[in-house]
């Protein structure tokens, strides 16, 4: 066991934390003001640990210098696949984890006083602990799996605490909407695991960096494209903006740590982590370019007309992500490395102290300048932030939840109706229930007679059913309710959103 | 539309009464927070809030029952309180049969337990699970369980079971047990029936419903209730981005171009070109937005007439719309009344163009909704006619949205309605009635359907309990018969949940008041200089400030030679103050008060260029704060340089701060004082004798020496301060500091309209120190001695550190009394620190003094620390006399103390301009903290910890909310909710006198929103006045209160409130 091997504990010592915090609320151990300390310092210990952990490990590398990667074994492996568990241990890692553990240590300790008696203290720091797991994980994970497994913590408790304010409807929903527009970035981040497994054969990142070299320029874009929208997602880059600004529910110093500081430049991160990949993929370095020059542009004008403070802060904080996703798409990955790390310290901390903005600028902001005062189009613009979102709702939403629609309304009529497992209350009678026992057809002796009786009834009430009782039967009621079908189905395809789902068919076929 | 218009103006006129009166945050005065109601007795007034505003005036019952387990209220004060409401007649009997059982035993029983109906489910779990049929419900008392037992006859199980079925047979209910579904099976008949009453029942659900539009509901609650959509979901996020720009304070850079134009004109200007609402599916928007007139008064009479709403209905209707959003239609009421304010861009606010867009807006998404299901405009003639068509589809939604179905009905009603709205081909009516029957059928069937009450988990339940818990047997319930078990019920529903409330309130109330007067009478004596000609070795005035107490009280058992007394703590001096710093003026008085004359603060003579380059320094250090907290938000490129220049630094200091806050702190405040440079200052309050007469409308500068001495007998003579003076008088005013805190000016003095009171004590003892002034209080008969020295002072209630001023002007005689004073003052801070420690969870658990006080002052630079200081938490008593009526008691810091000597003043004209001036400020703090209290969700402005400061004028819950208003959750936790009891040092002839003739004081204390108590000057007597009933003489219930002697030797290992005790140490004073 190598001193480096330590670095395991890193993101584990929140992981155990957030677990103990959830242990001991599980089994009610304690409550009131005594429950506080026990939890408070589970969750400021284990982060503590991994600061500590990640003191010595730079000391150890600057002192000595440390391997840039360590293995601690498979994760699992299949055939010609194997999935290690690795860890990372360059500079960007290990500054970027140290960074990390300090800002959520702070932020931790913070709490402790701040959210004293609050009805939900103990769900905070299961997710501030959780959180810290996931963003350290992200930071140093070795291969693009581990990293997802961090990702995903981080968004989880970043749902978790947007949604602090359980009893209020705008909180729960805001933070439904980032849960999606984050699902939408990890179906990009699959998508580039996929691809980064199917062409390159690992998930290392050193070997996506290696491999991607020799990929042709289709499987390179679609694998790093994945990965693009995932970091455009989780650091809320245009079109995925307008979730971050939603996000702002949950209590001050988490939305200090997650939106100020630190899981907002997770994506940054996957950027620079990404750089050899990207070298080799100009168009989507000008994307990533675009992205980020449209960014700074949605998130300044949009924040010069914010009128408070939490929704001004996280304007001018995706403003300078975005700058940093600009110097990333011009290739300048040091840069933008200590642009993200001097910005996430400053940010964290303006964040904390953003209850006593009041108190600290001495007078009203600094007008806008006058080219741009007097537009009232674009002022309008930045006010409605630029209906990114509305926009967004008018082509997934709307269409998404009408088909929807559709489908419910297509099980209930159509599905339901011929498997006959409708709901229970359609077999209800409102009225007495009318006695409708078969006549008896014929009557047989024996095994052999008892069939051809069942035959018999069977047969009889066919004819019945479908024949005798000619335009008010069966058949001629089935022959009517398929012709409605078919006008339905007719009707519906008038639809837009029938059209676009067949295009989209038609393409999927296509390609 | 004249005649509209009178309406409308009337209309908005009359919001003052139920919108929350607060002002922008930085300027937070408590005030009662129902002040609108005040013209009403309390109780009324709580109910009427009640009533319009729909949030609950009282604690909750189980928090009073809290309070009860908890020994803050006894038997005794519920039975004294119950008493108290003549309407309830508690002691009339209830039947005759029933033994000795009296009304007030079934009051007690349902203020003591929860005997309210609950639901057939929870019905079945307590009898099935919990085996409430078998076992005596556990709370009942062990006399009324032996009661019962006895009359019963038999084993509990058979006891239970016996009653329960006695209970049901006196109500006629039968208990049955059936599934949801079962339920919809009836028979032939029951449907015929029923289907005959369907459509009858369905016009009159139309007629109640189009009427409760203007009477309680808007167009938003009449959508809901048809289509289950809350418009308001929809247009919130961005009306609050146009309502915050408009009445923004500097917050936001960029603004409406048209914005000057006032609310109205600038949202239209920006409608037009808003492209989001061609992204939402909202037919005829163009239309309705085209037609908008173009003055926010013609707009909302124009939207009610299209709404087609009677005139009469208007002002209800307005109303209800401002209390959608009660926080923003308050700010903006608050704006329209105080045109003066002005604030940043002075931009015009008016409530009605407020009005107007609420009215626009709601009328587009209702619109979308009308027209996408019923293809009908959003107009209630229009619903009515098109629900009169179709009563059964009004059936089946209204059951949907506003009833509890079981799931099948559910997922039935849904279907269709969802089939209403997306489906291409209209759905029939008959698809209507057969749902509407079902529902019918459903209900007519379960057994908690038609009639809530009376049902086996509704009356059978109530009592069954109530039964238990008076001791009544099943067999004893039959003997009584049918009427009698009504009569309980009947009984038990006078005491409903505004009465309990009130009732609970009395009881509370009262336990406290019984302690307090129970110690004033205990310490009647006690307080009195044996000998009243000895000279005191320090006098120190105080602000009447309930957390002044404890540190007078610590001051006074650290050397009972000092003197203290209480004022207002603006110290008789209103002013329009300017600091050395200031750039504009800050009216220093209460908040009812307008300054009429200005004084300043400028450097001492020799020291201009100290204060050139202190000005200098000061106006880099401020630019380049600015630069770095504004700039790195709101600038693009140079922000991201500051942000790299800063944040090296900042990450040290984020992580010092957080760990060793204090430390920091102090360092960083000496760093900018040594930068800043220290001016010696004095201050200039000096006008000529021939000056022009000052005014509230025409303020001047200066005081000339006659309204300078005005002043200081002022202060003296209310104080009653007028022979025996010390050498050293020291008059302190108080503010409190503290980091990251958006309600900072609610800890700081109210009597200063929430500002900093240290100006006013240093203007006083300027004045009082002057020789002019001296001469002519000489010549009024108010010697003050030439050895008499005043200093001004200011203490921070948070750190407890005491600044004086103009110490260098203090002659050398003085100099050790000085020190001896400061070394009391210290050393009583550190005590006090450790009383204040007691209610704070994360302080030391028995700190010694000196840890204690590290812990406060910690506390007021940590910017994690969401409670500072407790600020008035727990006040609940204000006493108006000498010092000799509470000095010696401990009184847990929950006191105002206003110094005020009757036998100087036996017509009580002095008296009379105390209570005007500190009974309203006592009252508004108190209420403001009981009302926060007890409702904290609607009165109060929740927790901390999510808010967001919005515009720099107010505080919202994340970044889309209503403007929270009142004080946070953390301000109140440990309040004791109560309203105000002032003890005045009088004969209840005086204070009757004054009384009528001051109407503030009639609507304050003869409607009840303040406590009123005589303490006799010369004897141990109190008097309590009862609102209707006048003076009643105080008898003692219980023994003395104990005696200790130090106040620590009371206070320490307890973190509860207190009930006051007499403290030897500090009780002799001046011997």
């Amino acid at each position: 066991m190598t001193f480096e091997s330590q670095l395991a504990l890193v993101p584990l010592a929140p992981l155990l934390a957030a677990l103990a915090i959830a242990g001991t609320r599980l089994f009610r151990l304690s409550a009131g003001d005594a429950a506080e300390r026990p939890t408070a310092r589970m969750a400021t210990g284990g982060v503590a640990v991994s600061l500590l952990l990640m003191l010595a490990l730079d000391a150890a590398a600057l002192l000595k210098g440390l391997p840039h990667r360590v293995r601690f074994g498979t994760w699992f492996a299949s055939g010609r696949f194997e999935l290690p568990i690795s860890f990372a241990l360059d500079p960007l890692s290990l500054s970027l984890g140290t960074l990390v553990a300090l800002i959520a240590f702070l932020a931790l300790r913070f709490s402790v006083n701040y959210m004293h008696r609050e009805a939900g203290f103990h769900r905070f720091f299961f997710a501030m602990s959780l959180f810290s797991a996931g963003m350290l994980l992200i930071v140093l994970a070795g291969n693009a799996a581990l990293c997802f497994v961090g990702w995903e913590l981080a968004g989880v408790s970043s749902y978790l605490l947007i949604g602090y304010s359980q009893q209020s409807e705008i909180a729960t929903d805001n933070a439904v909407r980032a849960f999606v527009t984050n699902r939408i970035g990890d179906a990009g981040f699959l998508v580039g695991l996929a691809a980064a497994f199917y062409w390159i054969g690992s998930l290392e990142w050193r070997e996506i960096g290696a491999g991607a070299v020799r990929l042709e320029t289709l499987p390179a874009g679609v694998m790093v494209l994945g990965f693009v929208i995932a970091a455009s997602a989780k650091s809320a880059q245009v079109p995925f903006a307008p979730w971050v600004a939603r996000a702002l529910e949950g209590p001050t110093p988490s939305s200090a740590i997650f939106y100020g500081s630190l899981m907002v430049h997770a994506g940054v991160y996957l950027l620079i982590r990404l750089e050899p990949v990207l070298d080799h993929s100009l168009a989507v370095m000008g994307l990533v370019a675009g992205l980020g020059a449209a960014t700074v542009l949605y998130g300044w004008l949009s924040g010069l007309v914010q009128t408070d403070v939490k929704s001004a802060l996280v304007f001018a904080t995706i403003t300078q992500v975005g700058l940093m996703f600009l110097e990333c798409g011009l290739g300048w990955f040091d840069l933008a490395a200590w642009h993200l790390a001097l910005h996430a310290s400053w940010r964290a901390y303006q964040f904390l102290l953003a209850p006593s903005y009041m108190h600290l600028v001495g007078g009203p902001a600094k007008p806008a300048p006058g080219w741009l005062s007097g537009r009232q189009w674009l002022y309008t613009a930045a006010l409605q932030r630029f209906w990114l979102e509305a926009a967004g709702d008018w082509l997934l939403l709307r269409p998404t939840r009408g088909l929807g629609d559709d489908m419910n309304a297509f099980d209930r009529q159509v599905v339901d109706r011929v498997t006959g497992s409708a709901e229970p209350a359609r077999h209800l009678p409102t009225g007495p229930e009318r006695e409708t026992e078969p006549e008896a057809v014929a009557r047989g002796y024996g095994s052999a007679g008892r069939l051809l009786e069942i035959a018999a009834a069977r047969l009889a009430r066919f004819e019945e059913h479908l024949l005798l009782q000619g335009a008010g039967g069966r058949l001629a009621r089935a022959l009517v309710q398929a012709a409605n079908y078919l006008r339905a189905v007719e009707a519906l395809l008038e639809r837009p959103r029938y059209l676009l789902l067949l295009v989209m068919a038609t393409f999927a076929v296509i390609l | 539309m004249g005649e509209g218009r009178a309406v409308l103006h009337e209309a908005v006129e009359h919001l003052e009464h139920v919108l929350p009166a607060q002002a922008p945050i930085r300027d937070f005065v408590h005030h009662n927070t129902l002040h609108g109601f005040q013209h009403l007795p309390f109780r009324q007034a709580v109910a009427a809030a009640a009533n319009r505003i729909g949030a609950r005036g009282f604690l909750q019952l189980d928090e009073f029952r809290g309070h009860f387990q908890r020994g803050r209220i006894d038997p005794e004060d519920l039975r004294t309180a119950l008493r108290a409401v003549a309407e309830l007649d508690a002691d009339a009997p209830l039947e005759p049969r029933l033994g000795k059982l009296r009304r007030e035993d079934v009051f007690r029983a349902a203020l003591l337990y929860d005997l309210n109906p609950i639901t057939p489910a929870r019905l079945r779990f307590e009898i099935e699970e919990l085996r409430c049929l078998e076992r005596l419900n556990a709370q009942v008392w062990p006399d009324s369980r032996s009661r019962l037992l006895k009359s019963a006859g038999v084993a509990e199980a058979d006891a239970l079971g016996d009653l329960w079925s006695a209970c049901r047979e006196a109500l006629g209910i039968e208990y049955k047990v059936l599934h949801p579904e079962e339920l919809t099976r009836v028979d032939a008949a029951g449907i015929c029936e029923a289907r005959s009453r369907l459509e009858a029942d369905a016009y009159g659900l139309l007629v109640r419903t189009i009427a409760r539009v203007g009477e309680d509901w808007t167009l938003r609650e009449l959508m809901r209730s048809l289509t289950g959509e809350d418009l308001m979901l929809h247009l919130q996020p961005s009306l609050l981005r146009h309502l915050g720009s408009h009445l923004d304070q500097g917050l936001a850079a960029w603004h409406s171009p048209e914005r000057p134009r006032g609310f109205y004109q600038a949202w239209r200007g920006s409608m037009a070109s808003d492209l989001g609402w061609g992204l939402i599916d909202l037919p005829g928007w163009r239309a309705i937005i085209a037609r908008l007139p173009t003055g926010a008064v013609d707009a909302v009479a124009a939207h009610l007439r299209l709404l087609g709403l009677p005139e009469r209905k208007w002002a209800d209707y307005l109303e209800r719309l401002s209390l959608e959003l009660p926080g923003w239609s308050g700010m903006f009421l608050w704006r329209d009344h105080h045109p003066a304010y002005g604030g940043f861009g002075d931009i015009p606010v008016g409530l009605t163009e407020y009005l107007a867009v609420r009215l626009v807006l709601e009328r587009l998404f209702a619109h979308g909704m009308c027209r996408k299901r019923w293809q009908i405009e959003p107009n209630l003639e229009e619903i009515r006619r098109h629900f009169h068509h179709h009563p059964a589809e009004l059936l089946v939604r209204h059951a949907l949205y506003n009833e509890r179905l079981p799931e099948h009905l559910v997922t039935l009603a849904r279907g269709l309605t969802q089939q209403a709205t997306f489906s291409i081909e209209q759905l029939t009516d008959a698809a209507w009635q057969e749902a509407a029957e079902r529902i019918e059928a459903w209900r007519c069937g379960a057994p908690d359907g038609r009639t809530q009450d009376a049902s086996a988990s509704g009356s059978a339940w109530q009592l069954f309990l109530l039964c238990q818990h008076l001791g009544v047997s099943g067999r004893e319930l039959r003997r009584v018969g049918a009427g009698a078990a009504e009569g309980l019920l009947r009984c038990l529903r006078r005491m409903d949940e505004e009465t309990a409330g009130y009732v609970w309130l009395l009881a509370y109330e009262r336990h406290y008041r019984e302690q307090i007067f129970g110690a004033l009478v205990a310490n009647h004596g006690r307080g009195r200089r044996t000998d009243p000609t000895a000279v005191p070795e320090a006098q120190l005035v105080f602000c009447m400030d309930d957390r002044e107490e404890g540190m007078r009280r610590n001051l006074e058992e650290i050397n009972p030679e000092l003197e203290t007394f209480g004022a207002a703590g603006f110290f008789g001096i209103a002013v329009n103050w300017r600091g050395l710093d200031d750039t504009a003026v800050t009216p220093l008085c209460p908040i009812v008060v307008t300054p009429s004359h200005e004084a300043r603060e400028v450097p001492q003579c020799g020291t201009e260029n100290v204060n050139a380059m202190h000005e200098r320094r000061r106006a880099m250090r401020l630019r380049w704060k600015q630069r770095l907290y504004e700039g790195t938000r709101r600038d693009l490129l140079s922000s991201a340089l500051m942000i790299a220049a800063a944040a090296p630094a900042t990450l040290v200091a984020l992580t010092v701060k957080v760990l060793a806050p204090s430390r920091i702190g102090r360092l960083a405040l000496r760093l900018r004082t040594g930068f800043d440079l220290a001016v010696p200052t004095r201050v200039e309050f000096e006008a000529p004798a021939d000056s022009p007469l000052a005014t509230p409308q025409q303020p001047r500068f200066g005081f000339t020496d006659v309204e300078q001495a005005d002043r200081v007998q002022g202060l003296l003579r209310t104080i009653g301060l007028t022979s025996v003076f010390a050498p050293l008088i020291a008059v302190l005013g108080h503010g409190s500091t503290s980091e990251n805190n958006p309600h900072m000016a609610a800890y700081d003095c109210g009597a200063c309209s929430g500002r900093h009171g240290g100006p006013n004590a240093r203007l006083f003892a300027a004045m009082a120190n002057r020789r002019e002034v001296r001469g002519i209080l000489a010549e009024r008969g108010l010697v003050i001695p030439e050895a008499t020295w005043f200093l001004g002072g200011h203490r921070n209630t948070s750190t407890s550190a005491v600044t004086w001023f103009d110490r260098d002007a203090l002659p050398p005689t003085h100099a050790a009394a000085l020190a001896k004073l400061d070394a009391d003052l210290l050393e009583a801070a550190r005590n006090h620190a450790r009383e204040r420690c007691r209610r704070f969870a994360s302080a030391p658990a028995a700190p010694t003094p000196l840890q204690a006080h590290r812990h406060v002052i910690e506390r007021s630079f940590d910017f994690s620390q969401a409670r500072p200081e407790l600020g008035h938490a727990t006040n609940a008593a204000a006493f108006i006399g000498r010092r000799s009526m509470s000095r010696g008691a401990f009184f847990d810091r929950r006191t105002f103390l206003i110094s005020y000597d009757p036998t100087q003043d036996p017509a009580g004209t002095v008296l009379e301009a105390i209570l005007l001036a500190a009974g309203p400020v006592g009252a508004g703090i108190s209420l403001e903290y009981y009302f926060s209290t007890v409702n904290n969700e609607r009165y109060g402005c929740g927790t901390k910890v999510v808010h967001n400061v919005t515009g720099l004028f107010g505080v919202m819950e994340g970044a889309g909310s209503d403007l929270r208003t009142g004080l946070p959750l953390q301000m109140i936790e440990i309040h004791e909710a109560m309203r105000l009891l002032i003890v005045v040092e009088h004969r209840t002839e005086v204070l009757d006198a004054i009384c009528a003739r001051q109407p503030a004081l009639q609507e304050l204390i003869g409607n009840g929103w303040v406590q009123l108590a005589a303490k006799h000057p010369d004897r141990a007597e109190v008097s309590f006045l009862e609102p209707d009933r006048g003076w009643a003489r105080w008898a003692p219930s219980a023994g003395p209160p104990p005696t200790v002697e130090r106040s620590a030797d009371w206070f320490m290992g307890h973190s509860d409130a207190l009930p006051p005790a007499l403290v030897s140490r500090s009780a002799w004073g001046c011997a």
